[in-house]
């Protein structure tokens, strides 16, 4: 299976890199999208792109972003065109971009309108798996004419996956896992978010993973019924963490839920989870490595 | 002074705030632009800048103009129709039903384009009429309707209707980020269409307005006397609701919601040049476009290069003296 995808993928840049310039392709609205030359003004209007298309060893070619691309470092030094949900049509305008990636999040409004300012602008969607990432990787490096570089970065993150699978290959006792956002309320994730697939793929259950929304809101009683076993905190920092977890550690009504009675609240990072980008490659290993440390601990 | 003299006197110093909002908003952006780069322009000297004045600032102070002088005449009509100065496009449940109606649009994914407007812009008015004519029909009794029902009703709709903006919104907190435009309004993505598509539209209702302002003189000493002054008062009412509602729909699916406008501009009007319709009319839509203009320039500047909503704005300004209104009739 695994060597098909990477035969199929192989094909794909082949086939690309045979095929004539002016070619016309799908973006993730239905919308054709015509490729031409290179592109050597590029506007990202998402973070995740912004990480994708500095992966890609875009740095030059790069001339805008968001006000939350702060990874990597230089993209903190781009030009900022604004946020996911309002990006200035003027201060893109002005940059004269010729490729334009807008991201799901981006209103399609604001797509609409930057197309008729004439700007050529591609759209692509979030997966609600970890293996829609390498699709995402393909179209980037289709539309940024660095096919060879997306299909790398692609085999290396693979590899990631494959290895942390390995690991865990010889685990037969799924642990219930519940995922907290940040911030107050107990907010998590359903099975139509990319993260329930993070926790599946390392060999866990998702105790909201029944539920078919994207992010939901949790009930402190069905948390208590679901008594899961790893209870896993996204936030910003340590110190957000520490907050998150001594509130679900003194909170008297989880005291029978088995993961606050072992302690095993453990951290992972929101900048590096909550982009669907390479770092989720990041965000599989460090999980894999809190659910079952006994897998990592010695070599497999 | 006079009354003649005040309105000559509020003419010169609104269309100066006019011409001097206008050319500011069209100098101010995010790319650095000169008077001299305008002038370039209008004198075909060069096109540097062609699309930023054009397409982008351009269309964007005309409809902030149009949407406030929509708002403000459709809350103008409302206080004289309803006798209360606390009217406004809102209380009709018009401005709820809008959203509502694009928020629905949104929920279900339906994207086609019916006669050039968006499915956005077709639901937001749709729903928003809709409601309304629901909210008038309940209220009416034999032909006549009381206008604290309709007032009451009118509430009750518009609450029932954000409670289901909100409920779809919590289905599907994946399109909430497309919602938050219709819940704060915004002039972010004005383009020519929107322009052309409204602008015939307040024009004719500026004009309907008019020409009915000395029925809307007469309805203000109360339905009986101005029935008995030969004022169709039935038909007359109709055809104010209709415009007031027609104007607020529209605005709200060109902007979406932008509260406030509506409420505080006809009593600014009405304190500086008195109640007599036949001017308060004109000069409203006038004043609440000039005020949605420095509205809109504040909301891209004050906190740039991030834009706020303009709700922001009209609120900040609108809420304290709504509250002085309410202290005052104590």
């Amino acid at each position: 299976m695994l060597r098909a995808a990477r035969v199929l993928l192989l094909l794909s840049v082949v086939s690309l890199v045979a095929s004539a310039q002016n070619e016309t392709i799908i973006d993730d609205t239905g919308a054709p999208f015509t490729l031409s030359g290179p592109p050597r003004r590029i506007v990202s209007l998402a973070p995740n792109v912004t990480e994708i298309l500095f992966a890609l060893g875009l740095d030059k070619e790069i001339v805008g972003v968001t006000r939350y691309c702060d990874h990597p470092e230089a993209a903190k030094r781009k030009e900022k065109i604004g946020g996911l949900i309002d990006p200035n049509l003027e201060m893109i305008k002005s940059l004269s971009p010729d490729l334009v990636i807008a991201f799901r999040g981006n209103p399609l409004r604001t797509v609409e309108r930057l197309k008729k300012l004439g700007l050529p602008v591609f759209v692509l969607n979030i997966g609600n798996d970890l293996g829609s990432l390498f699709p995402l990787l393909e179209k980037i490096g289709r539309v940024t004419h660095r096919e060879k570089e997306a299909a790398a970065l692609a085999s290396r993150l693979k590899d990631r996956l494959d290895a942390v699978r390995d690991r865990l290959s010889a685990v037969t006792a799924w642990p219930r896992v519940f995922l907290a956002l940040h911030g107050t309320g107990l907010w998590t994730c359903g099975r139509e978010s990319y993260l329930n697939d993070l926790i599946a793929s390392c060999k866990a259950r998702n105790v909201a993973g029944g539920i078919s929304r994207n992010w939901l809101h949790y009930s402190l009683e069905q948390l208590v019924q679901d008594d899961p076993e790893v209870i896993i905190v996204l936030a910003r920092s340590i110190p957000e963490f520490e907050k998150a977890r001594d509130r679900f550690l003194k909170d008297a009504r989880l005291r029978g839920v088995a993961a606050v009675r072992t302690g095993r609240v453990r951290f992972l990072d929101e900048n590096v989870a909550s982009r669907f980008g390479p770092r989720l490659a990041d965000a599989l290993e460090e999980t894999a490595r809190n659910i079952h440390p006994e897998r990592f601990d010695k070599k497999p | 002074m006079t009354v003649t003299a005040k309105r000559r006197l509020l003419l010169a110093v609104l269309t100066i705030l006019l011409a001097a909002g206008f050319l500011a908003s069209m100098l101010t952006g995010p790319v650095r632009t000169t008077a001299t780069d305008l002038l370039d322009l209008l004198t075909g000297r060069s096109s540097a800048f062609s699309t930023i004045f054009i397409d982008l600032r351009l269309s964007r102070v005309l409809l902030a103009f149009l949407v406030g002088a929509a708002l403000s005449l459709s809350g103008a009509i409302l206080q004289g129709y309803f006798q209360n100065p606390m009217a406004d496009p809102f209380v009709v449940g018009a401005s709820s039903g809008a959203s509502f109606g694009a928020v629905v649009c949104i929920y279900f994914g339906i994207d086609v384009t019916v006669l050039g407007f968006s499915s956005q812009s077709v639901f937001a008015f749709a729903a928003g009429f809709g409601l309304v004519s629901f909210v008038y029909v309940l209220s009416r009794r034999k032909d006549l309707y009381r206008v604290e029902t309709l007032l009451l009703t009118g509430i009750a709709a518009g609450a029932m209707a954000s409670a289901m903006t909100s409920f779809l919104l919590f289905m599907k907190s994946d399109s909430f980020e497309q919602a938050v435009f219709w819940l704060l309004g915004s002039f972010a993505l004005a383009d020519w269409r929107q322009v052309g598509a409204i602008a015939p539209y307040v024009v004719l209702c500026l004009g309907a307005a008019q020409w009915f302002a000395k029925d809307m003189n007469l309805l203000v000493m109360g339905d009986e006397t101005a029935q008995s002054l030969g004022c169709p008062v039935v038909r007359v009412r109709k055809i104010f609701l209709a415009v007031s509602t027609l104007l607020a729909a529209l605005s709200v699916s060109a902007s979406g919601i932008i509260g406030f406008v509506g409420l505080v501009v006809p009593h600014w009007v009405r304190i500086l040049i008195g109640p007599d319709h036949r001017y308060l009319f004109a000069f409203s839509s006038l004043a609440g476009g000039v005020f949605l203009i420095y509205c809109d320039l504040l909301a891209r500047t004050l906190l740039f290069p991030t834009e706020l909503p303009i709700g922001v704005i009209t609120a900040a300004v609108g809420a304290p003296f709504f509250i002085y209104l309410l202290n005052k009739r104590k």
